[in-house]
């Protein structure tokens, strides 16, 4: 079946070398979710398409002709400047990129992922301080409209809302449940409230949101970690042991 | 799709390692040695099997080499307090053939990518690290490419630098030099655009 998509909004997620002059990119449009389509030509000396804007981060308009698996992109448009990032951001769009190419199906769309990832790389240079907690509330609405979504202000084990004072486990399935008290795995409940209401929490909190998270993801990852965990940690040690 | 021969069907599968090979490709490529070209595929799996075995990597630069050091790296020529970081054996070579470069040089073999799986242990950058903590270098000229990979990577250089109290430098991207910016594609000149220099 052939389908022809034009002036699809869309953002490169990642570029895979094709054939002796062509790439594979790895698209998150708006109306038709993540799909990967062919650039012809695209690494030849006088590529068809604007080769400098075909990258990550670049708002743009696509058009592409679809056959099963893989389109074939035959018209970009640029939309406006590319955002201005620091390299500590620009880590956080490979991150970004790789738990969408993880997470998201081919050709399974949605929007509101979409309008969620514009947002935040617009957000981007106004966010350092708080880009970590950014990040938390990405995650937490992707797995929501993955249909994923957990309830973090509401204690399932006495079914009654998450306290302030208490402390929990979450499950990835199921939710949030209270437990004695602080130990392994146990998160201070004004973490859960604070990630539940979009409000930044205190600074101590966020470890506690980023490792819950994760742990969430790696579950519905099928327990392969994003290499991004590995990948991009700093290469310069905290603090001399001196 | 098996043929009547299980060494041909071996052949094909065999083919399709190469890059954008598909089992047509490799199917195309199998009969045409077997073919028409018999003396060539004898000589092609001599060489393959010759390469596989004999070319390993520079020790200190990474690159592909037949001995421990690759002839960049041996020679006394080169100035050691100078050291360009790239991707790719290609990306070196266009370097050396277009610029008067006379330092040396360190080849990743990749960028920093999660999607690909690529981290500093992949690329060699510890080993690098342990270069710069040497002593011997005084610029690290970073030369990867202007995507959002190569530029991660590049800050992850500039961090390894920084913290040997090694000067680092990176290449300049922008507005390619002859062309006029009416004709320049607006993703290149916006990158240009948001990378200005100050005039004097
Ligand atoms: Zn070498």
């Amino acid at each position: 079946m052939r389908e022809r998509v034009e002036r699809q909004p869309a953002y490169v997620l990642h570029e895979r070398p094709y054939r002796e002059t062509s790439a594979i990119l790895e698209l998150l449009s708006r109306d038709h979710g993540r799909v990967a389509v062919v650039a012809r030509g695209l690494r030849a000396p006088k590529p068809r398409f604007a080769r400098g804007a075909l990258r990550a981060l670049q708002p743009l308009e696509c058009g592409w002709i679809g056959q099963g698996e893989m389109g074939q992109l035959i018209a970009v448009e640029v939309i406006g400047l590319p955002q201005a990032v620091t390299a500590m951001q620009l880590q956080s769009v490979l991150y970004l990129n790789e738990l969408l190419v993880r997470l998201l199906a081919r050709n399974d769309p949605h929007p509101r992922v979409f309008d969620a990832y514009a947002g935040l790389l617009g957000d981007l240079p106004r966010a350092n301080a708080v880009l970590g907690f950014a990040l938390r509330r990405f995650e937490k609405d992707l797995l929501a409209e993955l249909g994923y979504g957990i309830d973090f202000a509401w204690d399932l084990a006495t079914q009654a809302p998450v306290r302030e004072q208490g402390y929990y486990r979450v499950d990835p399935e199921q939710g949030v449940f209270a437990v004695a008290g602080p130990g392994r795995g146990a998160l201070p409940g004004g973490a859960l409230l604070a990630l539940a209401a979009g409000v930044l929490p205190a600074a101590e909190l966020l470890a506690d949101l980023r490792r819950m998270m994760r742990s969430l993801l790696l579950h519905h990852l099928g327990g392969h970690g994003l290499q991004a965990w590995r990948v991009l940690r700093s290469p310069v040690p905290p603090a001399d042991p001196a | 799709m098996a043929t009547a021969s299980p060494l041909l069907d071996a052949l094909i599968e065999a083919l399709r390692v190469l890059p954008g090979v598909g089992a047509k490709s490799a199917q195309r490529m199998a009969f045409h040695l077997l073919e028409r070209d018999r003396p060539g595929a004898l000589k092609l799996a001599h060489q393959l099997a010759l390469a596989a075995e004999k070319i390993g990597h520079c020790r200190r630069c990474r690159t592909f080499s037949e001995g421990e050091l690759c002839p960049l790296c041996a020679s006394p020529a080169r100035d050691a307090a100078l050291l360009c970081v790239v991707e790719s054996p290609t990306d070196q070579l266009a370097i050396e053939q277009a610029t008067g470069y006379r330092g040396r040089y360190f080849v990743m073999l990749g960028r920093l990518s999660p999607l690909d799986g690529l981290g500093p242990e992949e690329l060699g950058l510890d080993q690098l690290a342990r270069r710069l903590g040497e002593g011997e270098i005084r610029e690290l000229i970073v030369a990867t490419n202007p995507t959002v990979e190569g530029e991660a990577t590049a800050h992850y250089l500039a961090q390894l630098a920084r913290h040997a109290g090694v000067r680092a430098s990176r290449l300049a991207h922008g507005v390619p030099l002859g062309s006029e910016l009416e004709f320049i594609d607006r993703g290149t000149l916006a990158h240009a655009f948001g990378g200005r220099l100050d005039l004097i």
